[in-house]
């Protein structure tokens, strides 16, 4: 399955670079996360719930960070198992400086004039077990919906933070 | 003496309502799941999610210390017990080592891995998630098609090309015919993976006796000795101390005709817990580890004459055989190659089969097995031939099909049809429907930018199966008849059922032999205990070959009255007739049951006569029954949408004599609902990594009764020569009549577009991208994309 799409955060490309890869943002940040600890360089162990029509399981996976490239690109690796089967994605996430007025969440507090960033992402991602067997028709829309909460929480995380 | 009362009215031929359908209906029939007992245990399943994967390690601690839990096995246990066979043998065919418990390797999800046992099924569930199995994830290949193609994956290691066996059929002269024809047409006909989806799904109970040394199997099978045999030999027990149980069988059509691991699987764990044990399927469980049908992707080329004299037939055939071979599997399509011919009189074929292994639930046999794919594919055909020749696709068949003072015919796939009339129900059918007025109607609709369609299908297919040679396990059938003191009569039947209603249709051959009432007669079937040996039910043979061996038991038997019924009137000219035996010279009679009564007093017995009154009959078939039949299937569809409606379907089926046409009726509907289902819906579809994306009934597309057409069956009588009732089997003939006959009817009516095949399913979707190129191809009307 090809996951594409792309999402404004309400700060600089350096910010949302660092924002992306902090464990501690990205576990408020991810539905369903129950916790992500470093395990390695660039290296996290995640525990997540995911909730899927009828299915509903606890994931254990790992998430790798690669080619980075900051503050434009990087390369997230996940790959996870649980009782309702396993999923494995690839993805590269772009990060471009954007000027033009944001209107995503957080925008009544700033200017025109602040930069914000235009997150691209792109990757594939496979699904096996009862999720594909089962869930097929709705793995599409869910992964849509679980990328759209997570960047919306992740834009109100980047508005409150006082750095 | 006896109550019973003798009756003189005859049930052979009569609508008689099952007698099997009051415990059905009200619920209190007994399944697998049904059985319950002291100290029972449950097992769960825990399979592979991944297609193809190497176990590097598999970590059962939280399981086994789960509540209730009393243990959780792994391959490497269960290495002992045999391996679930493949019961067909034929040169070059790789058998890759089917153990029950995955040890090393994963070929296919759903392979199971591990076994959990609790004293509680919930409790047995909740631990096989606690299960940690470390998968290195292997590429994996799910299209038969991809894995025969350079550089694919390997299914099994040791065969990289994955061709599992090839097969090669050659009759008559096909290169000659072929160059002597005038026209060849050739197609990719792709029959689909399917699910068989019975009912009730796969299920086990099994109960170790120690102290006998004693294995009671309960199984949802159509084969009770045969997987007593088997599986007595997989876990190295006696096959008289193990009794296989088939209490109601909650339908099969193909799919309980294996032996599979979880048989043996449950009696391994019997044994080992010294408990009854209990493993029900669940019904995710049986789309993607009870074996799937069909899989075939043929390549057909036809020659023929202009006048649509057809030469020959070539086939290519690839076999999706799925991750292992189950019992029957490299047979399905040589019964395919067996039937390419159809019912035309073509003496020059070739085909040549390969089987390919993918990294997918195994295929084997499911309704038809073998022949609803060689009928689709010659009926597909002949329509093309039809189309490309500018003739009526009654007519070319007409012209084509062996004529009725040619039998017995013999094929050039070296059968020989028992007795036929091609033409007659394809006469009545076109009568029926209309066709002449039809055409007219079409001809006007199409003038209207409207389609409509009208698909024919004439099909022949082998029944009765069948002679022992020719089976992998013996054809033969066995039945006992057991005649009371008291005059009641018990048959037992080794053609164990699982919906066919024997339990009417045998009761309604012995009622009119012996001149009893149905009431007096009980079938029992299904016990390895109570049963004789026999082979099962499969292949529409059960009236045909089990039905027959019933026949010369009773005949037996109605002999061994006789002598009695001589004795007791001092006669020595006798005849048994409505349940009497009557002195032909004095009139004199004496009843049935009082005959009965006094074989088992045995006062005074006939020269060399044994008390007593049982006979036991093991028939062996001399050959195989051909039905045939013609399907007609008028549909509209709708240009907006895609949607196919039926609007007739004809069905005329010549089963030769028919005992009780209630149940024949009841045969062709729900053979034509699965061949329906073939049609337009159904697809047992993997994706590329060998996921089975349709896993649940909301994604496969189960045929439902609201989407049935009315189906106006009729019937042609041509007896079948080869047993004594005259009778050909008609399991199958529904589905096997019904895929081509609606595909026909759907690519006439969108003929005008230049359409000539569409593979199945006919899913609106597929129909209606077509109408939109087609339509902006042809430029005839608006394409609506």
């Amino acid at each position: 399955m090809k996951i594409s799409g792309s999402y404004t955060l309400p700060v600089a490309p350096e910010r949302a670079f660092q924002i992306l890869q902090d464990p501690a943002i990205l576990a408020q940040a991810m539905p369903g996360c129950e916790s992500l600890e470093k395990i390695g360089p660039d290296e996290y162990r995640m525990k997540m719930k995911v909730l899927l029509a009828a299915l509903s399981g606890q994931f254990e996976g790992k998430v790798r960070i690669a080619d980075q490239a900051p503050p434009t690109s990087f390369r997230l690796i996940v790959e996870g198992s649980g009782r309702i089967g396993f999923l494995k994605g690839d993805g590269l996430l772009k990060l471009l400086p954007r000027y033009t007025d944001y209107t995503g969440p957080g925008a009544e507090a700033r200017t025109s004039t602040e930069v914000s960033t235009l997150v691209s992402y792109e990757g594939d991602a496979q699904v096996g077990g009862t999720m594909a067997a089962v869930g097929q028709r709705l793995i599409d829309g869910t992964a849509k919906m679980m990328i759209k909460k997570f960047f919306d929480k992740l834009a109100g995380l980047a508005r409150n933070l006082t750095w | 003496m006896a109550t019973t009362t003798t009756k003189v009215e005859t049930f052979v031929g009569k609508r008689i309502r099952r007698r099997e359908d009051p415990r059905l209906i009200t619920g209190t029939a007994t399944y697998v799941e049904d059985i319950q007992m002291p100290g029972m245990h449950y097992a769960v399943i825990l399979r592979s999610p991944h297609a193809a994967a190497r176990i590097r390690s598999i970590d059962t601690k939280k399981a086994e210390s789960a509540p209730g839990v009393v243990c959780v096995l792994l391959g490497k246990e269960t290495k002992g017990v045999g391996a679930v066979p493949c019961g067909v043998a034929m040169p070059d065919l790789r058998v890759p080592q089917h153990t029950i418990l995955a040890t090393d390797r994963v070929y296919f999800v759903g392979h199971p891995v591990a076994v959990v046992v609790a004293r509680d099924g919930y409790l047995a569930r909740d631990a096989a998630d606690l299960i940690e199995v470390d998968y290195e994830v292997l590429p994996a290949v799910a299209d038969p098609e991809k894995a025969l193609a350079k550089g694919a994956p390997a299914v099994h290691p040791q065969w990289p090309d994955n061709i599992a066996f090839t097969y090669h059929q050659d009759g008559g002269n096909v290169d000659k015919a072929f160059a002597e024809a005038d026209v060849v047409v050739k197609q990719r006909i792709v029959s689909q993976r399917l699910v068989p989806m019975a009912m009730e799904t796969r299920g086990v109970v099994a109960e170790w006796r120690n102290a006998d040394r004693q294995l009671n199997l309960y199984t949802s099978t159509q084969i009770p000795h045969l997987v007593r045999t088997i599986v007595a030999g997989m876990l190295g027990l006696e096959e008289n101390r193990t009794r296989v149980i088939a209490p109601e069988v909650g339908g099969g059509f193909g799919s309980k005709l294996n032996v599979y691991a979880e048989e043996a699987l449950m009696g391994y764990v019997s044994m080992k817990i010294q408990k009854p044990v209990k493993w029900i399927e669940s019904r995710r469980e049986n789309f993607t580890c009870t074996i799937h049908g069909r899989g075939h992707v043929d390549f057909y080329e036809i020659a023929a004459k202009r006048d649509g004299t057809i030469l020959g037939i070539k086939l290519k055939l690839i076999q999706d055989v799925g991750a292992y071979h189950q019992l029957l599997t490299p047979l399905i399509p040589q019964l395919s190659v067996l039937m390419m011919p159809g019912i035309y009189n073509t003496q020059n074929i070739r085909a040549d089969i390969v089987g390919v292994f993918t990294n997918c639930v195994p295929t084997d046999a499911y309704r038809g097995a073998g022949r609803p794919e060689a009928t689709h594919g010659i009926e597909r055909m002949v329509d093309m031939l039809a189309a490309e020749l500018k003739m009526d696709p009654a007519e070319i068949r007409f012209k084509n099909f062996v004529a009725k003072d040619k039998f017995p015919y013999a094929t050039a796939t070296g059968l020989t049809y028992d007795s036929g009339d091609y033409a007659a129900p394809l006469k009545k059918a076109l009568d029926l429907v209309g066709y002449a007025k039809l055409r007219q109607e079409q001809a006007d609709l199409r003038k209207q930018g409207k389609y409509m369609g009208i698909g024919i299908s004439t099909y022949g297919e082998i029944c009765a199966i069948g002679p022992s040679p020719a089976t992998p396990a013996g054809g033969w059938e066995s039945a006992t008849v057991k005649i009371e003191p008291s005059g009641k009569v018990t048959i037992l039947t080794g053609a164990c059922p699982h919906g066919q209603g024997e339990e009417t249709t045998f009761a309604q051959i012995a009622a009119d032999e012996l001149g009893v009432a149905l009431d007096d007669i009980v079938v029992l079937r299904g016990d390895t205990a109570v049963v004789q040996y026999g082979i099962g039910t499969f292949g529409s043979r059960a009236t045909a070959v089990g039905g027959t061996a019933l026949y010369y038991a009773l005949q037996d038997l109605k002999a061994k009255i006789k002598k009695f019924g001589a004795m007791l009137l001092e006669s020595e000219d006798v005849t048994l007739a409505g349940g009497q035996v009557v002195d032909n010279k004095t009139g004199k009679s004496k009843p049935f049951q009082e005959i009965a009564g006094a074989t088992y007093r045995a006062l005074k017995l006939p020269p060399n006569t044994e008390p007593g009154l049982m006979a036991t009959r093991f028939w062996e078939p001399p050959n195989f029954t051909f039905p045939f039949g013609a399907h007609i299937v008028v549909t509209d569809i709708d240009g907006e949408t895609g949607q196919i409606r039926i609007r007739r379907y004809v069905a005329v089926d010549d089963c030769g004599n028919i005992l009780n046409p209630l149940i024949v009726d009841g045969q062709i509907h729900g053979g034509v609902a699965q061949g329906l289902g073939q049609a337009l819906w159904e697809q047992a579809v993997y994706d590329d990594n060998g996921q089975l994306v349709t896993g649940e009934l909301t994604d496969y597309a189960l045929p439902r009764a609201h989407l049935m057409p009315w189906i106006e069956s009729h019937h042609t009588c041509t007896p079948s020569p080869v047993n004594p009732l005259g009778v050909k089997g008609v399991g199958e003939a529904g589905t096997i009549g019904c895929s081509p006959a609606v595909v026909n009817s759907v690519v006439d009516a969108l003929s005008p577009l230049g359409v000539r095949h569409i593979d199945m399913p006919l899913t609106p979707e597929k129909i209606w991208k077509l109408l939109a190129t087609k339509n902006r191809d042809v430029g005839s009307r608006g394409a609506t994309k």
